[in-house]
């Protein structure tokens, strides 16, 4: 493909444009086998606020383990009511394909579901802010996000959710928006914002020096899950991001210590453009 | 009064609301480019060429019944398609609606509820789908959808960047088109009341003119004094309008060939 014809939401990440970034000192130390060579995300507490997940999808591995249906309530203070996901089903099929990709990186990860569009479009981003916030409070250790809003006017309330992921050790996974303009969460520093590259090995991802899109991961032609049992080829940074959250995964569970800041930066060093400082 | 009277003086007035109503057909023509359906076809028969897709189609949402109902289509199964509405609950362009997000999707074919469905309803199962919201500001307000890439498996990024492009465009066809129909049932709406005759139904109709009116006040109120100056006009006398045609044709020219002020 032509270098003109390159979305900017993917820019960075081409051939040509990648920089080969150097990780200092001590950091060089820090490969793939020592963050995550081993590791199955065993144990680890993955939400995905998305359509929902169909639970008996055999791409899901029958790593369900929960969900709940965030829908729109103007009624209460936090214009949501939260209700146990007994259906276990995924309305579109999109919150199903990145379950999928994170099983497939994470295959002992467990999987939650916050479904949080549903059947009418009233109140889509309270719904969005209100299972966020449920995947916060519920002990998840890292949040999928293949949604995002475009409007100002919740630039706060995203922005406060993304501090209190951050000061709880939640790590958030934000797809950048896949049209020019601004989408929240994805644009906050202490979130992991993920475009696409072209690349289709799951486990090679590149950083970004100038942000916000740090990180660029398999999000072109990916073959994924979908609805009522299929498979489907797809596009989008919808499926980059969830390339990242299995890897973060496999991370956490292999070093439960780690911090969000701890584990960027161990994202940074095994990321494929980075190498380590040469030796003297 | 008589009965005979009354009814005549009903029908004058029933024919003067009419005279009215179109009069703001055709006044808001002149104020908001003609933007009809005739438009929304060339956009998707271009998208449809320039993607070299089998079909192309643009969906309006309902937001009120939580609907798409497709407005315009091009190529394979487009007859079957027009006029066709889908809940925004469910599907491809379903989740672009509801997330305001484009996707590109491929062997969706091999879904078989998704292609006994389809091919119930159209005749006509796509292999290969790109959605695309069409946004209003940051509200979207239906889809764009080419379907079956000739030459490729799939649509790739690029076609999405463009269709981006496309989705604009057509989103500001709508929005203009929708702007003239609020106008008109909110004259229809006043109108009935100044007769007497509750108009429930327009009720709605008049509130988004007045919404939209809110968000750009200033806007508003000066496509009005336009309007009270062209109603000014108008009675002077044919001179005088020719003179005035004359001019405004001049000043367009120059507001079109000027570089454009930002904010």
């Amino acid at each position: 493909m032509s270098e003109e014809l390159r979305p900017a939401w993917s820019s960075q990440f081409a051939a040509s444009a990648l920089r080969e970034l150097i990780a200092m000192g001590p950091l060089g130390g820090i490969d793939r086998e020592w963050a995550w060579g081993g590791s199955t995300g065993q144990g680890v507490r993955v939400a995905i606020v998305d359509s929902g997940i169909e639970a008996d999808h055999p791409a899901v591995g029958g790593q369900w383990c929960g969900g709940v249906i965030v829908s729109y309530d103007g009624r209460t203070r936090t214009k949501v009511r939260i209700a146990e996901d007994d259906e276990k089903c995924d309305l579109f099929g999109h919150g199903t394909a990145c379950a999928g990709i994170i099983h497939s990186l994470a295959p002992r990860a467990e999987l939650y579901s916050a479904r949080v569009l549903g059947r009418d479009l009233t109140g889509r981003a309270m719904q969005f802010a209100g299972g966020l916030r449920w995947a916060i409070e519920n002990g998840m250790q890292v949040i999928n996000l293949s949604l995002s809003t475009s409007r100002e006017e919740y630039y706060g309330l995203f922005h406060e959710l993304a501090d209190q992921a951050y000061f709880k050790n939640v790590m958030l996974v934000s797809a950048a928006n896949n049209l020019p303009g601004a989408s929240y969460p994805s644009l906050y520093s202490s979130v992991v914002s993920v475009a696409a590259h072209e690349g289709h090995d799951p486990h090679t991802y590149y950083y970004n020096p100038a942000p916000p899109v740090e990180f660029g991961a398999p999000g072109i032609d990916v073959q994924v899950a979908w609805q009522n049992g299929t498979t489907m080829l797809t596009t989008g940074n919808s499926f980059a991001a969830p390339h990242m959250a299995g890897i973060i995964a496999l991370i956490r569970a292999k070093h439960p210590q780690l911090t969000p800041f701890q584990v960027k930066t161990v994202l940074f060093s095994c990321a494929a453009n980075t190498q380590p400082e040469p030796q003297a | 009064m008589s009965k005979g009277t009354r009814a005549s003086q009903e029908e004058s007035l029933a024919a003067e609301l009419r005279l009215l109503v179109r009069s703001v057909e055709a006044s808001s023509r002149a104020f908001f480019p003609d933007s009809g359906d005739e438009l929304l076809q060339t956009i998707v028969e271009a998208a449809a060429r320039l993607f070299g897709a089998a079909a192309s189609s643009i969906a309006l949402l309902d937001e009120a019944k939580g609907t798409l109902q497709f407005r315009v289509a091009t190529g394979a199964g487009a007859a079957e398609v027009v006029g066709m509405s889908i809940p925004v609950g469910q599907g491809i362009a379903g989740y672009v609606v509801m997330t305001g997000q484009p996707l590109a999707v491929s062997s969706v074919d091999q879904d078989p509820r998704f292609a006994r469905e389809t091919a119930r309803k159209t005749g006509y199962v796509p292999r290969s789908i790109l959605a695309m919201p069409l946004l209003y500001g940051e509200r979207p307000i239906g889809v764009i959808e080419v379907l079956d890439k000739i030459e490729a498996a799939s649509f790739g990024m690029q076609d999405m960047e463009l269709l981006g492009i496309f989705a604009r465009q057509a989103a500001v066809a709508i929005r203009a088109s929708l702007h003239r129909q609020h106008l008109a049932q909110a004259l229809l709406s006043g109108l009935q009341r100044l007769l007497g005759e509750e108009g429930g139904a327009e009720e709605s109709a008049l509130k988004q003119v007045l919404d939209e009116a809110d968000k750009d006040a200033e806007g508003a109120a000066q496509i009005l004094a336009l309007a009270d100056i062209f109603s000014d006009l108008s009675r002077a006398g044919p001179a005088e309008r020719r003179a005035c045609v004359q001019i405004l044709t001049a000043f367009a020219e120059y507001a079109r060939s000027r570089p454009r002020l930002v904010g």
